[in-house]
């Protein structure tokens, strides 16, 4: 809502009080002013009569003028195309300030210049207010302008300054200049003057009103005959092209400026292209109708129509029709005020992609008992510009009845709610500024009658704002809330979350962040986990993001590949996050490794591979306290091409799948752009592992005998896994083999193709004192064992 | 003549001993001073044909000389020892400033930073962190927040839908509304971080994703000054001992009186710069007092309790204390970005 302080001091008392002081005024008030602006600015202008304009003797377009400004004659040198001699101009003197620069005195092409003669544009005028030719010269005077005139802005009328209100959702009854009078003159206290006029009928109308929908509950006019339609007197012009609004006409420019003072739009009909005198509100039409605009609209039930002879003449609140258009031969009309629901004509605005500033009043809400005295405003402004003699009487229909809105409220629970010690003479006094009326019921109870125009006052809570605002936050005394002492922090669940990631981050990944919605195609590359149905947007912005996610893993292997293509070439990337299908919920995590093992030596790198995430994995396992036998690792088979069907597992926890890692696939690495690097990636639901128990493990006693090792090593088929060959050593142990592990495991030359060379450490011990005898015959034993069970060939 | 032989060796040895240099050599002289068949030793053969008078006193003589050669030649041993153990160590210095061997913390979004940060103060004063689906339902996005179909306020969350009553929370305030309606009217002292979205186009300042952290506390006798209080400790504990705020009245449909809450600018001290945009004070949150019908739509009655609610941005938050310049920034993950922000503790 732009408010010009040039038409608001008519209404409200703002001697002493500059722009800027209003507008902290009303931020403080909860109204936020976002910009404070001029309508016009210049300093050092003054208005001058050309005497003489000849063509610059070097230029083809350059004209050399002799400005006279009564007490003295400038020459400049002037190239708008309209300057001529015999027109008075405004003309920015030597030492003038433009919003484009400073004037100096300049040569142009060898001929002296001492000022320049100014467009409205070079005042800073936006060009929507000017026409063709105002924007591409200089601004012609009348020929009466007084010449020799320094308040060149005052003589223009474009002496104002203008505040742009940022109006929020429960204050609609700011669009309206009184309003906004009324609101700054109980913040500063001072005096409002808001005229009310009556314009007495001398005729009755034949014209029947009424409304078959609720969507409309009140509805008044009247007819206005003989009007003339001409320019706009200058105060009206200039009032409203500082509201933002271009003057069209006297008749528009009265709609325009009384809607945006009285915040109650109007619509005006030129009563004699009516087919039958009647105006109906109706929802329930399905036709085609031309607007205002000249464009065809399907109008569809729902949509608020006002007819005549059931055909529809205005859209409610949106537009009215070409048909029955005030144009320039208009003669007779019907002036309109009338209440539209807010939720029909948002609708019906939104679906037709036609908004104005009445759609929107109506959409936010306006006084519904105003009409007449609006209606009574517009036909004065009418009578004194328009020349119109004869107005008809006014004629309401109003389905609802006007019932004043009292609120109980108390000193006490005001004072209670806001944290104050106001007393209640304060609390009443600024009540009746913001034109509340009260009524006393006792000491500390009282009543309030809510204006009407105040829609947003609906209970006590809202009173209490209204104390507050204009009191002050100030006045709230600061105190900690003093509450029961419970055993609060994070849940088990919460702080386990906590406990993966920063030992995560403590392990050198990298924390990441990604968006929730993916493209269609993208939701189900690289999910690992389910197939769960995905939640799908109905009005998605873009096709890149329609689909909410049911894993993590695509996107942050996309910020993998983004950081790859900006040569940061060796990561370590994880997220967790929550997701949601259609039928679970639970908490995620992902982790990417890329090319190098970070922070190792440059000379000596070591590439990422499968085993790395798997310690990632069996990390998060030890972390919070779950066994080694309470998990397993199995293959993992698919038959996407994703990952790497030897290099990639599945994580067993409880009998259930609750992660996939592995290597990625050499296909999936072209089409991600990652190419020969290497890259591991891992899905995991923590939801089992964050709700999982776990016992509190017992001390062991530590053996104080010594522990003997011995190593093994043999020759076997490939395809035999580590865990098989343990398994076997480990079931034969015969209770003193304390550890077996795997040191080494070697493939390639003087060993068979399909074979492997696997060494094993082991380490027995016992309570007592070990004798060889007893440690050679579990090695005999495990040594059957494993030719028993494999194809094993035993080396020295 | 045998005793002038004995001085005479001594002295030979004892300057052949001060001038070896290495422990070969100091080897090499052991044997030809000390050795049975040593100039020194094979004295001890002549000791028969000395006077027996003479043969106690030169017997003792030769020992004795023996014992101070054995001594000096183990003490210049112990000398050789102690510089080649020096030359060894000086050998084998290292340069001290080539790089460690460790493993770099990793870098953190600063985006959970402030949201690890901004939990942590809450937690300390005793709120507990709720939860809340992003997939929500018109019921508690709107409806239970006082935003009923059709309400103005609607426009100003542009929505994305999933049904006509199912869409992405655009707010965290329905867990507002999940924590009243779970605890069986019991007072309430929550924060909840989460996710949210609407449908804005991404650019340098709008983001469709973004995450707030919602807080609510409802009891008997709760009031503005609770808010102010615990707003005014969250603000100095996250930017500073010096910082103040300042509650503005602004309009939130699920809450009444609204606030919007400023704190006074970091980088001026509240004296205005280019940042506050002159005024001393940045908007960091919005809140207030929740709203009577709020309260008893999800069971609580207005007129025995009653609670304040607020909301931050935490992109928000991370911008203004780190100077970020672009919200996209947060999403797009580079590396050089991430490292920035190591874990402090």
């Amino acid at each position: 809502m732009l408010v010009s302080l040039k038409t608001l001091k008519n209404y409200v008392d703002i001697s002493n009080l500059d722009a800027k002081e209003i507008a902290n005024g009303l931020t403080f008030a909860g109204i936020e002013v976002e910009e404070v602006t001029s309508l016009a600015s210049g300093t050092g202008l003054r208005i001058g009569h050309i005497d003489e304009c000849v063509p610059h003797p070097d230029s083809d377009h350059l004209h050399v003028l002799k400005v006279n400004f009564g007490d003295e004659v400038k020459q400049i040198v002037c190239g708008a195309p309209n300057a001529r001699s015999g027109l008075n101009v405004i003309v920015a003197t030597i030492g003038a300030k433009l919003p484009g620069g400073e004037i100096k005195p300049t040569t142009i092409r060898g001929v002296e210049s001492n000022g320049m003669c100014c467009s409205l544009l070079e005042l800073g005028v936006d060009a929507k207010y000017l026409n063709e030719n105002q924007t591409k010269g200089i601004e012609e005077l009348p020929s009466d302008a007084p010449i020799g005139e320094r308040d060149v802005l005052g003589y223009l009328g474009l002496d104002d300054s203008v505040l742009n209100l940022k109006i929020l959702a429960n204050r609609p009854d700011l669009l309206s200049l009184y309003n906004v009078a009324r609101e700054i003159g109980a913040i500063f206290n001072r005096k409002v003057n808001i005229p009310t006029y009556e314009v007495k009928d001398n005729f009755k109308t034949d014209l029947v009103v009424g409304s078959k929908t609720s969507r409309c509950s009140q509805f008044s006019g009247r007819e206005i005959r003989g009007i003339v339609t001409k320019e706009s007197p200058k105060y009206i012009k200039e009032s409203l092209m500082a509201m933002g609004v271009r003057s069209i006409n006297n008749i528009v420019d009265i709609g325009n400026y009384v809607m945006l003072l009285t915040g109650q739009p109007l619509h005006m009909y030129d009563l004699d292209k009516l087919s039958k005198h009647e105006l109906i509100a109706k929802d329930d039409l399905s036709v085609e109708f031309v607007a205002l605009d000249e464009k065809t609209y399907k109008i569809i039930p729902g949509d608020i129509v006002i007819t005549s002879n059931n055909h529809a003449m205005c859209l409610g609140g949106v537009m009215g029709s070409l048909e029955c258009a005030v144009d320039a031969n208009t003669k007779n009309i019907y002036i309109e005020a009338a209440s539209f629901d807010g939720a029909s004509v948002r609708h019906t605005s939104s679906r037709l992609g036609l908004a104005s500033e009445s759609s929107s009043r109506f959409v936010k809400g306006t006084n519904h008992f105003q009409a007449e005295e609006v209606i009574n405003f517009a036909s004065y402004l009418i009578k004194e510009n328009c020349d119109a003699k004869e107005f008809s009487n006014i004629v309401t229909y109003q389905s609802e009845q006007k019932i004043d809105s009292v609120l109980s409220c108390s000193t006490k629970r005001i004072n209670n709610r806001l944290g104050t010690e106001f007393n209640e003479k304060d609390i009443k006094d600024v009540l009746s500024r913001l034109s509340f009326k009260i009524k006393e019921i006792n000491e500390d109870e009282f009543e309030v009658t809510v204006p009407t125009f105040r829609l947003d006052v609906t209970c006590e809570a809202d009173i209490s704002e209204e104390v507050i605002r204009l009191l002050g936050f100030s006045n709230v005394k600061s105190v900690l809330p003093t509450l029961e002492v419970k055993v609060g922090g994070l849940s088990l669940r919460q702080s386990r979350l906590r406990k993966i990631r920063e030992m995560l981050l403590a392990t050198g990944l990298d924390e990441c962040l990604t968006y929730s919605l993916l493209s269609k195609d993208n939701a189900t590359k690289f999910n690992l986990l389910n197939d769960e149905e995905h939640y799908e947007l109905l009005n998605p912005l873009t096709d890149e993001r329609e689909v909410f996610r049911t894993h993590i893993l695509y996107s942050l292997l996309e910020s993998a590949s983004y950081n790859v293509n900006r040569q940061n070439r060796d990561l370590a990337l994880f997220e967790t996050s929550n997701m949601m299908s259609k039928v679970s919920r639970s908490e995620h995590l992902a982790a990417v490794l890329v090319g190098n093992e970070l922070n190792r030596e440059l000379m000596n790198k070591t590439p990422y591979d499968f085993y790395h995430m798997k310690g990632v994995v069996e990390d998060i396992f030890t972390l919070l306290g779950i066994e080694s036998s309470r998990y397993r690792f199995e293959r993992y088979e698919s038959n996407k091409e994703e990952l790497h069907p030897g290099k990639s597992a599945r994580i067993i926890f409880q009998n259930i799948t609750i992660g996939v890692f592995g290597e990625l696939h050499p296909n999936a690495k072209k089409e991600l752009g990652f190419n020969k690097t290497n890259v591991v990636a891992l899905e995991m639901d923590l939801e089992p592992i964050l709700e999982s128990k776990v016992s509190i493990s017992k001390m062991t006693p530590i053996s104080k005998f010594p522990t003997v090792s011995r190593d093994l090593a043999f020759i076997i088929k490939k395809e035999v896994s580590a865990a098989d060959i343990l398994k076997v050593i480990k079931k034969n142990g015969l209770g003193i083999l304390k550890e077996a592990k795997i040191f080494d495991v070697y493939e390639g030359e003087n060993i068979f193709k399909d074979s492997k060379s696997v060494a094993i450490t082991m380490t027995f011990g016992k309570e007592g004192t070990l004798v060889d005898k007893e440690i050679n015959d579990v090695l005999v034993r495990i040594k059957y064992e494993l030719s028993h069970a494999f194809d094993v060939e035993f080396r020295m | 003549m045998e005793n002038q032989n004995i001085n005479e060796i001594y002295e030979n040895a004892m300057s052949e001993i001060n001038e070896s240099s290495t422990s070969e050599k100091l080897a090499e002289l052991k044997i030809k001073f000390l050795a049975k068949k040593s100039v020194l030793m094979s004295l001890l053969s002549s000791l028969g044909s000395l006077p027996p008078e003479e043969r106690k006193e030169f017997g003792l003589k030769l020992n004795e000389t023996k014992a101070k050669i054995a001594e000096a030649i183990s003490k210049k041993e112990e000398e050789l020892r102690k510089e080649e153990l020096a030359k060894k160590l000086a050998s084998e210095t290292i340069d001290i400033s080539l790089p460690s061997r460790k493993r770099e913390l990793g870098g953190q979004n600063p985006f959970y930073v402030v949201k690890d940060e901004i939990t942590d103060i809450f937690l300390n004063m005793g709120f507990e962190v709720a939860d809340g689906p992003e997939v929500e339902t018109d019921l508690f996005n709107f409806e239970l927040l006082n935003i009923p179909q059709d309400h103005p306020a609607r426009d100003m969350q542009d929505t994305f839908y999933i049904s006509d009553s199912v869409l992405l929370r655009t707010h965290t305030s329905p867990v507002q509304a999940h924590t009243m309606q779970n605890a069986n009217g019991k007072p309430i002292r929550i924060i909840c971080p989460g996710k949210t979205y609407r449908r804005d186009d991404d650019d340098a300042t709008h983001s469709h994703q973004f995450a707030q952290i919602e807080g609510l506390v409802i009891d008997k006798d709760i009031n503005i000054g609770h808010l102010k209080a615990t707003l005014e400790l969250f603000a100095k504990k996250m930017f500073g001992e010096k910082r103040e705020i300042r509650l503005r009245p602004s309009y939130f449909p699920f809450t009444e009186p609204s606030v919007e809450v400023d704190i006074t600018c970091a980088n001026c001290d509240g004296k205005g710069c280019s940042m506050c945009k002159g005024t001393g004070y940045i908007e960091i949150l919005g809140g207030g007092m929740v709203h009577p019908n709020v309260l008893k739509m999800n069971g609580y009655d207005p007129d025995i309790y009653s609670g304040f609610a607020f909301g931050i941005g935490i992109e928000r938050v991370a911008i203004l204390r780190y100077g970020i310049d672009d919200i996209r920034k947060f999403y797009q993950n580079d590396v050089r970005f991430l490292h920035q922000y190591r874990k402090k503790a």
